[in-house]
């Protein structure tokens, strides 16, 4: 896929980014159709603050989630100053991209991660297959990283997601209390915090009750 | 020989502010140069502790946790998240070295003090150490309470106390503790996020940076975690483990 605005000769697309290599200097776009709209700090610790909100202030927790600010750009001098930034982004994502190419790419279940859990989170095994199921495909699906964990395959421009992630830990964990004791579902607002799951409206929780709902019987 | 350091932090869901003083630390710490990478990790932001070692080429790795107790997470949590056989663990060439957290460093004590002085903390005044406390784990205690008596030597202070958010002695309580006019209370958090931002606050309906009662005075200093001298007391931590 090519990016839409800037000049350059190749462009790779990452998740929700576009890396361009010109001939003097190297860009990164983020999603939106124009790119040129806003030139934003390239250090990185400037573009992980930028990025750890959505379009409309929302905290982003889940790196991956495509809800990346849109129409933005930023300009590198160097390929290693680029890194630093989608790193920023998306953390370990170069790493895990290399370690799936290369067949060293180690993957861990959903189960294992579930049954390793205490405290707070020991409760989240107690999810059933179903739940699983349901929990990941709510979660993941708004996720740039293509689960390998649960057999995934990696298309082009997605990062191979080695591990479930805390927030999917933390999602499971609701789901497990709806299978025993089911909340009544509200309309999704998308003011909700992302990851507030036991917050009525929220919209991956609205989601998921939704396909507990149609799953019943 | 390549040396890495990563700092461990709790991270949240729902607060982006919970994490940035690690970041900040991480960005400080870079710059001394003392390591030839520094990272961060988090409980539940990315990168994860589960994988945070797979993006260190580092042959040796010093592991620090951004946590004011010894308890349940530096015990239980990072190692096993983290796969670290103790101390110290070998794996692959690569040595990974795991400190105590950065609150029961005796060299906190100097944060604590720094952070009640510049709240205006004089000598006659009564200094209370805010531990966040459970019920769940007495190690977690014991760590505020060591820090208390390292301020408490100093001297500097006419009274030193320990107070707690979710343990007796209750925070609520504390000028049942002390006799002085004036406490001023540090807490002992790494992040003004929700609790030192929010819940704390209320709970001692306190709305600016000190209060009133009955007379005496309780100035609420800003935590110790987001000084810039806690990195200071990170490469204490890392000096003391390479030498292990």
């Amino acid at each position: 896929m090519v990016s839409p605005a800037l000049d350059g000769e190749v462009t790779v697309t990452m998740g929700e980014l576009f890396l361009r290599f010109g001939a003097d200097e190297a860009f990164l776009e983020g999603p939106g159709a124009n790119p040129g709209e806003r030139e934003i700090d390239p250090e990185p610790d400037a573009i992980r603050e930028f990025a750890r909100s959505d379009g409309r202030g929302r905290y982003r927790p889940l790196s991956g989630a495509r809800t990346l600010p849109r129409n933005w750009h930023a300009r590198f001098a160097t390929l290693d100053a680029l890194t630093a930034a989608v790193d920023a982004i998306y953390p370990l994502a170069f790493e895990h991209i290399a370690a799936y190419d290369e067949g060293r790419l180690r993957v861990v279940p959903l189960e294992d991660v579930l049954a390793r859990q205490s405290g707070r989170y020991a409760s989240a095994s107690e999810i059933s297959e179903r739940g699983r199921a349901i929990a990941s495909a709510s979660l993941c699906a708004g996720c740039v990283r293509a689960p390998v964990w649960r057999g995934a395959g990696v298309t082009e421009g997605a990062i191979p997601c080695p591990e479930p992630c805390s927030v999917l830990v933390s999602l499971c964990r609701e789901v497990a209390f709806w299978e025993r004791d089911r909340p009544e579902r509200r309309e999704a607002d998308p003011s909700c915090v992302y990851a507030a799951f036991e917050q009525p409206g929220n919209e991956i929780r609205e989601h998921c009750l939704a396909l507990l709902e149609n799953s019943d019987g | 020989m390549t040396r890495a350091l990563l700092l461990i932090g709790h991270g949240s869901h729902l607060d982006a502010n919970s994490s940035r003083p690690v970041f900040e630390n991480a960005r400080r710490l870079r710059a001394t140069g003392a390591f030839d990478e520094v990272r961060p990790a988090f409980w539940k932001e990315e990168p994860s502790l589960a994988r945070a070692l797979d993006g260190c080429a580092a042959s040796e790795v010093t592991i620090v946790p951004l946590f004011m107790s010894t308890g349940y997470f530096t015990e239980q949590v990072i190692p096993r998240e983290m796969g670290l056989d103790g101390a110290v663990t070998v794996r692959g060439g690569q040595t990974v070295r795991y400190t105590p957290p950065v609150g029961a460093h005796p060299a906190l004590a100097r944060v604590i003090v720094a952070r009640a002085l510049e709240a205006g903390a004089t000598a006659g005044d009564a200094i209370a150490v805010l531990g966040h406390g459970t019920p769940r784990n007495p190690n977690s205690e014991r760590t505020i309470y060591e820090q208390t008596e390292r301020v408490r030597a100093t001297g500097r202070f006419a009274e030193v106390t320990t107070v707690f958010m979710d343990q007796e002695p209750a925070m609520g309580g504390v000028f049942e503790r002390v006799a002085a006019g004036t406490v001023v209370m540090v807490p002992l958090f790494i992040a003004e996020g929700w609790h030192v931002g929010q819940t704390i606050p209320e709970e001692l309906d306190i709305h600016g940076p000190s209060a009133r009662e009955d007379g005496r005075r309780l100035i609420y200093a800003r935590p110790v975690g987001t000084h810039p001298c806690l990195s200071d007391v990170v490469l204490e931590l890392a000096s003391e483990a390479a030498r292990w």
